[in-house]
């Protein structure tokens, strides 16, 4: 009787040990779908999509909440699911990405219109919204791995530590792709201008 | 000495930018770097207008890129909480027009199917066959016993022990020599 009472005892024990903050997937969905349907959807660039993604993203922590060891935060490891997933994605759909054309697919004259309006002048107005569109498009021209990482700073406006952990990258490799992120727009950027001028 | 800065420079001001934490970036280590690089922004007018063209690029698009992510998983949210069809749906004519027809079409073969009355020849079979059936089971069941319980063929036969006499003899005759 005693003896069952004591490996009662351990079993709650190690139980209690073994619990994760995923175990409370309520609320780490209540926290983070919203952040990870963004990043899906603003990469992907297609509504349904990004709802499947972040469905998976998930379902996917749930069924790996065991090997989460908390060296991380939550966001960062379901950032790395949902970067793993795009990735997974892109590469079976790999020659229509950012190419197809289909009804819930996401064109710049949707987040035009989302573009801030501090100033109420119209030119102000339609400068926004070129240079919000500038930015849009450079980052389609961009390599899977520059927009993943473009992405997760200037979207999700992640440290380069956070990046690093999510990609698996170096930090000076991250560095590196987000030179050559800003060096495109950058280009772009110039070349527009000169247009102008 | 470059006349503007460099790349790298334009980038590491746009990275270590205030709204993105700039105390924890590892290239803010240089201070005098960094006063360098101040110091030309306020002299050089190019520099600074392509910074903060820059900036703003990106920071019109993060923002648009929210506010639209925003509304789009609002809908999505909204769809998925409700399975009936959104206001827009209700209010439009058409909709409740296929909404009747796919109403009238499933009911039709419904009511194909009780007005149609059925055949009483078959009726009349059916009920006969279902009070045969009892008999006719009760007279196999009587024939299969019938046949277990009779006699076994001719071909199966024993046949008849033909030294039965001869033994008969030889017991006798031994009787008798005894």
């Amino acid at each position: 009787m005693a003896s069952r009472a004591i490996t009662s005892d351990t079993h709650s024990v190690t139980q209690q040990s073994q619990a994760t903050p995923l175990d409370d997937m309520a609320s780490i969905v209540a926290t983070y779908e919203q952040r990870i349907f963004r990043f899906h959807l603003i990469s992907i660039r297609d509504r349904d999509v990004a709802q499947s993604l972040t469905q998976d993203t998930f379902v996917r922590a749930w069924a790996a909440r065991d090997s989460f060891r908390g060296d991380c935060s939550v966001l960062t490891w379901l950032m790395r699911i949902a970067l793993n997933l795009i990735r997974d994605h892109t590469r079976t759909d790999r020659f229509r990405f950012w190419k197809r054309v289909s009804e819930t697919a996401v064109d710049v004259s949707d987040i035009a219109s989302h573009v801030p309006h501090r100033d109420s002048s119209l030119e102000s107005r339609l400068i926004a919204s070129e240079q919000m569109t500038l930015v849009w498009e450079s980052v389609a021209q961009l390599s899977d791995r520059q927009r993943s990482v473009f992405l997760l700073r200037f979207l999700e406006e992640l440290e380069l530590s956070e990046i690093a952990s999510v990609t698996g990258l170096p930090i000076s490799t991250v560095k590196t792709h987000l030179y050559r992120a800003l060096a495109s727009i950058r280009a772009r950027h110039n070349t527009t201008h000169k247009d102008e001028l | 000495m470059t006349l503007h800065l460099s790349h790298e420079q334009l980038c590491d001001l746009i990275l270590a930018d205030v709204s993105l934490h700039p105390e924890s970036e590892p290239w803010n280590d240089s201070r005098a770097d960094s006063d360098v690089v101040h110091e030309h922004l306020q002299a050089c007018l190019i520099c600074s207008a392509e910074l903060r063209s820059l900036r703003d690029s990106l920071s019109h698009f993060r923002e648009a890129s929210v506010s639209f992510a925003r509304q789009e998983f609002a809908q999505s949210y909204a769809r998925r909480s409700s399975i009936a069809p959104p206001h827009s749906y209700l209010s439009q004519p058409l909709y409740w027009t296929a909404a009747a027809l796919v109403f009238v079409a499933a009911l039709f073969p419904l009511s194909m199917h009780r007005q149609r009355p059925a055949p009483p020849v078959t009726r009349t079979a059916a009920s006969s066959a279902s009070l045969q059936t009892p008999e006719s089971d009760e007279a196999l069941l009587a024939d299969i016993d019938q046949k277990l319980s009779a006699d076994v063929p001719a071909p199966m036969t024993p046949l008849a022990d033909p030294t039965a006499g001869a033994t008969s003899t030889t017991s006798n005759s031994d009787q008798r020599t005894n």
